[in-house]
């Protein structure tokens, strides 16, 4: 008896140990092989109150000076001292003229000094963006309201209180979902300061020839491989038809991903009948493109009448001179067709002296 | 030429019987008698999707000698609606003091609630020991929905175990984790789960399973997808 314990404690503490070293690295928390600290149902119970106070400010594009319009999408950045990529990326956009940004989740790894230097990229790019586009509100008499700085953006007719100590956390408009690195480390607590809800959605009204469309945008937290119960209620209590628009096109976003470019790339971790579910509801919701994250590989395809692609990473380890298709641009047209084109990311790691000398954190605890 | 006949037939009855003692190494293997066996189980639990769920499962095995056997299933998942069939064919062998169990499967499930169809081939190879196994393969994981049909690139399969008592002991209990069951199976989605058994004699037997199946895998393991308890008897003929 004594020897059978033995052998069977010797197994499982094997087996246990064999877990928890295979993962033990800065990237990924040992304590969360077994489980982990942020379930996706606080998450998601978090963002929907966090989504209902910032539902107005969420809900940008409904004026009716949208004909068409384009948005770039990017993946799994991994920051961490450089936010090169990501300051590339949303320059590309700027000079482009891109309507917003989503990214794919992982966006940092989950250290305090790592989001400082991601906040100050997009709050560096949020006065770029803002030079660029806004213009000063007019009062009756035609002359800007200097005291309280009002400026919109003639492209959407949202209307911005411009002051540098008031970018809070950002104004560009760059739309997350969290990854799992995001969430590692009790990083939640780093993501959600600055993006707020990790589960949301916003709609465009876009002028047509004769009529007025609806583009519908979604955002889906998968970061443990999973909706989770109570985001999937959510979804089966009519979140996203709450409005009863009819909708042209809907695009969604989120880490996890379904299909595995390739035998050496990871598989899907949604349980065989959470993926078939979400599958169907894609296809439920009419979607023209479903992005996914997660592998840090290229996939596209169409099933169920859903053009899936799967991103690569944006990073500097994967990609260190960059590549050609490391983002995707989607222009959708008057007519609603919505075309895809890769984008490339070229810039280099920069030093730890060229950081330190643009205010960067470059020391990590 | 009588007498060596005699001697020939006790030696070949002996070495019978030593092979059916050392390729017996617990119910999972041919006890040198009793080559049938059926068990009917009752599933119950809950998950994400479908909340509550109840089912049941139904096996056949026929043992042909110590070497082969196979295996037949069928799984009604009526809350969940999946309803599934499966046929397994089974090599062991002894090598040493190892146990190895070499497995060919095809399975076929129907996830009603989805229209969708998976077919899932699968080969693996199991380590046994006393205590303890280990198994390791592949599978390849098909489906059909909405018109449209994709085959998932070769998956892993593993799987451990480790039991408190040896395995042809009466009563058991063991721990296991894997990232299959007797209807599924997952890419890296791990089942954790808790199993024990009691022989009431050599031809009834029941047994039981408590799984825990976290979502993801690795960091992203901190949301429940489902638990599920497994209660079930194993009826044993010649």
């Amino acid at each position: 008896m004594k020897k059978s314990i033995s052998y069977s404690l010797v197994a499982v503490l094997t087996l246990v140990a064999a877990s928890v070293s295979f993962t033990s690295c800065e990237k990924v928390s040992p304590q969360g092989v077994l489980m982990g600290n942020t379930s996706v149902d606080d998450r998601v119970m978090q963002s929907l109150v966090n989504f209902s106070s910032l539902e107005v400010a969420w809900d940008k594009y409904l004026s009716d000076t949208i004909q068409e319009y384009s948005f770039l999408v990017g993946s799994d950045s991994h920051i961490t001292i450089d936010p090169g990529r990501l300051e590339e990326m949303l320059e590309i956009g700027m000079e482009h003229g891109d309507l917003f940004y989503c990214h794919l989740g992982d966006l940092a790894d989950t250290k305090v000094e790592y989001y400082n230097n991601t906040e100050k990229a997009l709050r560096n790019a949020s006065e770029k963006w803002m030079d660029k586009y806004l213009l000063p509100v007019l009062n009756e008499d035609g002359e800007a309201y200097v005291d309280t700085a009002l400026f919109v953006d003639p492209r959407t007719q949202n209307i911005y209180r411009k002051d540098k100590y008031n970018i809070f956390p950002y104004t560009i408009p760059f739309y997350p979902v969290v990854g799992n690195h995001d969430i590692t480390h009790n990083g939640w607590a780093l993501y959600s300061r600055l993006f707020k809800t990790s589960f949301y959605e916003f709609t465009i009204r876009v002028i047509c020839e004769n009529d007025t469309a609806y583009d519908r945008f979604i955002f889906l937290d998968s970061a443990n491989g999973t909706l989770g119960k109570y985001q999937i209620d959510e979804i089966e209590n009519g979140f996203f038809q709450r409005d009863k628009k009819e909708i042209r096109n809907t695009f969604t976003f989120t880490h996890t991903n379904i299909f595995r470019p390739s035998l050496t790339e990871f598989a899907s971790t949604y349980c065989r009948e959470e993926l078939y579910y979400i599958l169907d509801k894609l296809a439920d919701w009419n979607t023209t493109i479903a992005f996914w994250g997660h592998v840090h590989a290229w996939d596209e395809r169409w099933f169920g009448g859903v053009h899936h692609i799967t991103m690569p990473s944006m990073n500097f380890v994967d990609h260190p001179n960059g590549g050609n298709n490391l983002l995707v641009r989607v222009t959708v047209r008057k007519n609603g067709d919505a075309i895809v084109e890769p984008v490339g990311l070229y810039s280099k790691q920069r030093s730890k002296e060229e950081l330190e000398a643009q205010g960067y954190f470059t020391t990590t605890q | 030429m009588r007498f060596k006949l005699i001697i020939l037939t006790l030696l070949l009855i002996v070495t019978t019987g030593t092979a059916a003692a050392q390729y017996y190494s617990g119910d999972h293997t041919f006890d040198g008698e009793n080559k049938n066996e059926v068990s009917l189980s009752l599933t119950s639990g809950k998950n994400i999707i479908v909340g509550p769920c109840i089912g049941n499962t139904l096996h056949y095995k026929h043992y042909f000698n110590n070497h082969w056997s196979v295996d037949g299933g069928v799984n009604l998942q009526y809350t969940k609606q999946l309803y599934g069939i499966k046929a397994k064919g089974e090599y062991h062998i002894k090598l040493k003091s190892f146990h190895i169990f070499a497995s060919a499967e095809y399975m076929f499930n129907h996830y009603h609630r989805f229209n969708t169809q998976e077919n899932v081939s699968n080969m693996s190879l199991r380590f046994e020991r006393g205590y303890w196994d280990v198994t390791l393969g592949g599978s390849l994981i098909g489906y059909n929905m909405m018109g449209d049909h994709y085959t998932e690139p070769l998956t892993l399969t593993f799987g451990a175990h480790a039991s408190l008592r040896p395995r042809t002991h009466r009563w058991n209990v063991g721990l296991l984790f894997r990232n299959y069951d007797d209807f599924y199976y997952e890419n890296w989605n791990i089942n954790w789960g808790l199993d024990f058994y009691y022989r009431f004699n050599p031809r009834w037997k029941m047994f039981g399973e408590f799984d825990i199946r976290p979502a993801g895998s690795m960091s992203q393991l901190a949301s429940k997808y489902e638990t599920i308890g497994k209660v079930g008897v194993i009826y044993r003929w010649k």
